[in-house]
């Protein structure tokens, strides 16, 4: 079973976090390792972070089908800092990496506990669309 | 450079749309089906992935202990993401244009334009 672990940890406007370098290192250090252990178990599909909600864009076709965007969100709105798609046995087992994910290290190597939303990663449209 | 475009939408909007004629979501399919067979044919395509239903969604968080606390509540405005996108392209007009075509699919809904970050921001 494929899941998608997201962290929307981000608000609109925010570039890269004012936390001291060796804490950023010890986070991104942390991360790397996560993704190791996920590789080595077979686990991992891919991860992949995003830059920063200042260069997000939102895009609708106007009449003419030409793409329109725009950069103004909502203050509120959370931006989606990276993701992890895993195939993993059940969902328990994705709850766990999502988990493990969440503990990562903040500043002064604090676990952040931050919400991971974990949502499973479909093979293709339900039959009954198709 | 890769690109991700985020079609997200609420749980009402998912709703909203399960109740559209079948023939309907069939064309808007066709029509999704049609931009990844293009994209494959330019060499720009790279993944791309529907996500469950919002109603199966959890979030997670690590307590104290390690173990993971799931949550399964979230506030009637939350959007959820649908699926995605990843792109290659050379530009952010190209990747653009391709969130156009995706939103003209989709009842013009807004799509999500995001770079990866590189490697060099990664490290900073």
């Amino acid at each position: 079973m494929k899941y998608i672990l997201m962290m929307n940890t981000m608000k609109a406007g925010h570039g890269v976090p004012s936390w001291p370098k060796k804490d950023l290192q010890a986070h991104i250090a942390f991360m790397i390792g996560l993704n190791k252990e996920l590789h080595e178990r077979g686990e991992l599909v891919s991860a992949e972070g995003l830059s920063f909600p200042d260069q997000a864009k939102l895009v609708h076709a106007g009449k003419d089908g030409r793409p329109v965007t725009d950069g103004v969100f909502a203050e509120s709105k959370e931006f989606l800092a990276g993701f992890w798609i895993i195939d993993v046995d059940n969902p328990q087992r994705a709850y766990e990496i999502a988990a493990k994910a969440s503990a990562a290290p903040g500043p002064g190597g604090v676990p952040l506990n931050m919400p991971i939303e974990v949502r499973q990663v479909m093979s293709g449209p339900p039959p009954e669309m198709l | 450079m890769k690109y991700i475009l985020l079609m997200s939408g609420t749980k009402a909007g998912v709703e909203g749309y399960h109740a559209w004629p079948k023939q309907d979501i069939e064309a808007h399919m066709a029509v999704l089906h049609r931009i990844n067979q293009d994209l494959t044919d330019s060499g720009e395509f790279v993944a791309t992935q529907g996500l469950a239903e919002p109603k199966e969604a959890k979030v997670v968080r690590g307590e104290k202990n390690g173990l993971p606390v799931t949550d399964g509540i979230f506030p009637e405005s939350k959007e959820f993401l649908l699926g995605y996108w990843i792109v290659e392209v050379p530009n952010a007009e190209r990747a653009y244009a391709i969130a156009g075509r995706i939103s003209a699919a989709s009842v013009n809904m807004p799509i999500e334009v995001r770079q990866f970050a590189t490697h060099e921001a990664k490290s900073r």
